[in-house]
């Protein structure tokens, strides 16, 4: 916003307060990485090694080895990643936009109930849920943790509705005078203006998923359906302690991949939540 | 494609048509490996079952929801401690008759472990390992204080002046190091009155917090703030690293002494100087002679959900790994000892602790005691680390933590008692009916 | 009903139908069976059996109960006005155009990356009262400190003292600010260059122009923001449970609602409790996200309304 801004100390001044807090958010991380080079003698010493002795970078391929199939984990955990991408970016884009470019008597009052599912506290509902999963014969699949995706959570569609309520009247308006139906004006009118803002809601399921530890726990019962998540519980070991240095390198494995995606998506991702009608 | 890829990828069915039993277990890491080979060999001894082992963690949680759910496995490794509120629930199949058929009886099995397979008149598991706690004790550090370095005590009374010996403060007062504190590894807070002759339930129809033996328990602790400080007392113990650190304060020389379970040998072996010299000795009790080899005992058992598909099947297992062979090559990869009476000579020689004897010994000791058999152990069990917590920071005085702990307790427990004995009949009349 | 608001039922309803059809089978269903539950005595494993109020009548008298409701007000207390504050502070800043922006962003967001129990070991370790980095960067500030005021101010054994340990996790938390960090950036893009142009031709400053130009404009942002933060923070969980291996911290100073929730559920086959805490919780979070909505209700801007 401040692009113009005149004085000239501005940016360097902000730039040295962000540089610090960001040491701040960084230090965590950075002892995790450090952590996963170190042997297992050297994790948790006192006082705290900022740097390993000799960098271990065997862990890595140990970690991957210790963890069972590592890839099979891998491409089970991208599996779920884009089917629930899918799924939540369709389905929440349709609710949304339901919930806000058009008026139906009864919306708001939905809206709120719609709102109201977030605040249910999930192990109360977990019991009847995986009844519900299992009389399905659903359990021990992959379905449990994909087929919700494709309902439209309430997270994602009260993302999008206040992206869609940032959209002028006039561009739906014009399109209906043209004689296109509601669903072709959702089409070709205003998903391609918020295509940034479904790359959001896209972005936030991929992470959600992909850290996703509960639903997997629950769900899954053969090994070969694990997930990377649920894979990092095979370091703690109940009593011969925790293997730190796998953990900490296996983590971070996992961390990369979001990490890197993050990192090349963050400018669109950022401005694309931006409503674009409302810049001039 | 790449939606087909994981769900309907074929891997070779390594069961090729055999009963698959499936098996979940809480074990990681290298005792999760232990059982993976026992797994392997019961799979290559046959060719009619194939045991399907997966190790995850949280198994209580899962175990409850899928038994819930009807979906349960085969075949789960749970603590002992969990079988009365699973056995109560309706969770577990009864084994007895096939126990029996098999003819496994409980003398194979060093008594306490049989005993703590059965619950209400019926057995529940078998034992997969057990494990029980002694005193651990570093020799160089008694030397060091003067003190015969083979001479470990006996009674509480000798630990608390051996303890006055070990204490070293550094020049401002502070504590540098000491010769016990219960607070390290803190895993049994609730068992303390057993080593004073307590008792936390009276066998029948009420828990007994507030029993002469616990409030002693919780008096001794109470002991350990007045004579420190609380806030020295803190102090000292957040400058102890990680249990599975060198910094271990056992390791590094700041505790001499520590009561652990056998497993405690792992930790050494990963993480002590190598020049740690240790012993391992009854952990010592109030009455040497009444109170003689006091021992906190644990077992993991070998359960068959409610529901189980192949209970038969996974029987088979269970026999299996309670045969001499098998159970000792489990217990010496996990470094624990045989729950089995019988137990071979080699064992012992192949057994990497050299103190793994005592601990043998201590579990036949008839002061070998579990925790209570109750359906809400969990809960009291919560309620009195929190009590020991309140004495320990000065916050409460033992008879009044504890008289807290009683009351709300009680009501826990009747309870249970009351959902017990609504579902007995039921649950007793469908038991008689095993398989 | 008009012709028109026929249709636009019509459609209205195509649209929600996936949400709909979720809501259906994924939270009434389960949400009735859970709120008659907790009228009953239920492990899960045998059939409930009603016993009318008793479920309530015992939260009402559980010490326990009401300590885990006071933790997790006092969490919600501190963590949200916190975090509020500290996410719209990063996120103007990240706003400004400096060099390495995309690298800071990233930075900022990267906590939130980080898997569950990772974080909980991490900050465990942070927390530590002699070795943690947290008191190491206190011990030279306090020291300073306490030479210039004649003051002993000590850090604190954050995780071992009940004073403190809610500060811990409180921490904990506002180190994943970054989702709300992102978010806000985002709402920040929407705010019309020509604003603030036209506000520097009248010499307004950079306070004046967050003040009036800003803040308005993206409130709708701070208010899902909010809103998130007040059902996140009440249902806080994960990361106090892994921290203190499931023990409830010091004197259950790290015991919260959704903690108790699990354990009378799962360590205590006490469902139908569970499902009363559960409703408790429930009740509690709508009656506070209906008076934020309440509050806020004549300050939120929105560009096509």
């Amino acid at each position: 916003m401040n692009a113009r801004e005149h004085n000239r100390w501005v940016s360097p001044a902000v730039l040295a307060v962000l540089i610090i807090i960001g040491v701040a958010f960084l230090a965590p991380f950075a002892w995790m990485i450090s952590t996963s080079l170190k042997p297992l003698n050297e994790t948790m010493t006192l006082p705290p090694h900022w740097l390993p002795s000799h960098p271990q970078w065997r862990n890595y391929p140990d970690a991957i080895a210790g963890m069972g199939d590592f890839w099979r984990y891998a491409a089970n955990t991208l599996y779920l990643c884009v089917l629930c991408v899918i799924g939540t970016v369709a389905s929440s884009a349709l609710a949304a936009y339901g919930f806000s470019r058009i008026e139906w008597k009864g919306r708001d009052q939905l809206f709120l109930v719609l709102l109201g599912t977030m605040m249910i506290p999930f192990p109360v509902i977990m019991v009847p849920i995986f009844t519900l999963f299992r009389n399905l014969g659903w359990i021990g699949s992959f379905k449990p943790i994909w087929v919700p995706a494709f309902f439209a959570g309430a997270f994602n569609v009260f993302l999008l509705r206040q992206f869609f309520f940032g959209l002028p009247r006039d561009i739906s308006e014009a399109a209906r005078i043209d004689g296109c139906s509601e669903f072709q004006i959702f089409m070709w009118v205003v998903l391609p203006l918020c295509r940034p803002a479904l790359l959001v809601v896209a972005l936030f399921q991929f992470m959600f998923t992909w850290n996703d530890f509960l639903g997997p726990l629950i769900y899954l019962t053969r090994q070969d359906h694990f997930t990377l998540a649920l894979g990092l519980q095979s370091f703690q070991s109940q009593n011969g302690g925790t293997e730190w240095h796998f953990l900490m390198a296996a983590s971070t494995l996992v961390v990369l991949p979001v990490l890197i995606l993050f990192f090349f998506t963050q400018r669109s991702f950022i401005e694309g939540i931006a409503v674009t009608g409302g810049k001039n | 494609m790449l939606l087909a890829l994981p769900g309907c990828r074929q891997s070779p069915d390594p069961s090729q048509g055999r009963v698959v039993v499936e098996y979940w277990e809480k074990w990681t890491g290298f005792e999760a490996d232990a059982m993976r080979a026992v797994v392997d060999d019961f799979n290559a001894s046959q060719n009619r079952i194939y045991v399907d082992y997966t190790s995850t963690s949280q198994i209580d949680r899962k175990l409850m929801l899928a038994t819930a759910g009807g979906v349960p496995p085969d075949l789960a490794g749970i603590y002992s401690s969990r079988l009365p509120v699973y056995a109560e629930n309706n969770a577990l199949m009864p084994l007895d008759k096939m126990a029996a058929d098999a003819g496994i009886t409980r003398d194979r099995y060093i008594d306490i472990f049989w005993q703590m397979s059965m619950h209400r008149g019926h057995l529940w598991c078998l034992p997969s390992t057990p494990s029980c706690t002694a005193l651990i004790w570093n020799k160089k550090m008694f030397r060091d204080a003067g003190l015969d370095p083979e001479k470990p005590p006996r009674t509480i009374a000798e630990l608390e002046q051996d303890n006055q010996k070990l204490i070293k403060r550094r020049p401002d007062g502070s504590l540098q190091s000491i010769g016990y504190i219960p607070e390290v590894p803190g895993y049994w807070d609730p068992l303390w009155g057993y080593f004073f002759g307590g008792s936390l339930w009276n066998g029948r129809d009420a828990i007994t917090a507030t029993d002469p033996g616990n409030v002693a328990a919780l008096q001794w602790i109470a002991s350990y703030p007045k004579r420190f400080g609380v806030h020295d007392l803190l102090t000292f113990c957040d400058g102890f690293g990680s249990l599975a650190s060198p910094q271990n304060p056992f390791f590094n020389g700041r505790v001499a002494m520590i009561m652990d379970g056998v497993w405690d040998y792992n930790f050494i072996k990963n993480y002590a100087p190598a020049n740690f010299e240790w012993g391992v000795a009854p952990f010592p009790s109030a009455d040497p002679v009444t109170l003689k080899d006091v021992t906190i005992v644990e077992m993991d058992g070998l359960v068959i959900p409610a529901g189980a598909k192949h209970p038969k099947e996974a029987f088979d297992f269970i026999q299996y790994v309670n045969t001499q062979k098998p159970m000792e090559k489990l217990c010496l990869l996990q470094r624990k000892f045989s729950p089995l009476r019988e137990c071979s000579a080699q064992f012992y020689r192949d057994h990497p602790n050299p103190c793994i004897a005592t601990f043998v010994k201590l579990a036949k000791s008839p002061n070998a005691r579990p925790v209570p058999p109750l359906a809400m152990w969990m809960q009291y069990q919560n309620d009195m680390m929190n009590a020991v917590n309140r004495v320990w920071t000065g916050k409460a005085q033992p008879e009044q933590a504890l008289e807290r702990v009683q009351e709300r307790d009680s009501q826990a427990f009747a309870r249970t008692q009351a959902r017990w004995h609504r579902l007995a009949p039921l649950l007793t009349a469908e038991w008689s009916k095993q398989p | 009903m008009t012709k028109a608001e026929q249709r636009n039922l019509r459609n209205g309803l195509f649209f929600i139908s996936p949400w709909l059809i979720g809501f259906l089978a994924l939270c009434v269903y389960p949400l009735a069976s859970s709120l008659w539950f907790s009228l009953c005595d239920y492990s899960a494993l045998s059939p409930a059996v009603f016993t009318g109020a008793a479920n309530y009548r015992s939260l009402l008298t559980d010490g326990v109960f009401w300590k885990a409701l006071y933790n997790t007000f006092y969490f919600a207390a501190f963590s949200i006005p916190l975090s509020l504050l500290i996410s719209l502070t990063l996120a103007i800043l990240l706003n400004f155009d400096i060099p390495g922006r995309g690298i800071l962003r990233t930075v900022f967001f990267l906590p939130s990356l980080v898997p569950m129990v990772c974080l909980a070991v991490l900050w465990q370790w942070m927390l530590n009262g002699e070795l943690g980095l947290v008191n190491n960067t206190l011990k030279p500030i306090f020291g300073v400190l306490n030479y210039l005021f004649g003051s002993h101010l000590q850090p604190p054994d954050w995780l071992l003292d009940a004073r403190y340990a809610k500060w811990g996790i409180i921490f904990a938390s506002l180190w994943g600010v970054g989702n709300a960090v992102v978010i806000y950036l985002a709402g920040l893009q929407d705010v019309p260059r020509f604003l603030y142009e036209s506000a520097d031709i009248d010499g307004a400053g950079f306070w004046r122009k967050t003040w009036h130009i800003t803040l308005p404009i993206i409130s709708p942002t701070i208010y899902f923001n909010v809103i998130m933060a007040v059902i996140g923070s009440f249902q806080v969980f994960a990361v106090p449970y892994v921290m203190t291996n499931g023990t409830d911290g010091p004197d259950r100073s790290l015991l919260f609602l959704a903690t108790y929730l699990f354990e009378n559920a799962f360590d205590y086959f006490n469902m139908g409790y569970a499902c009363a805490i559960g409703a408790a919780l429930f009740l509690v979070i709508v009656v506070l996200t209906y008076a934020a909505t309440k509050l806020s209700e004549s300050h939120i801007y929105y560009a096509g309304k």
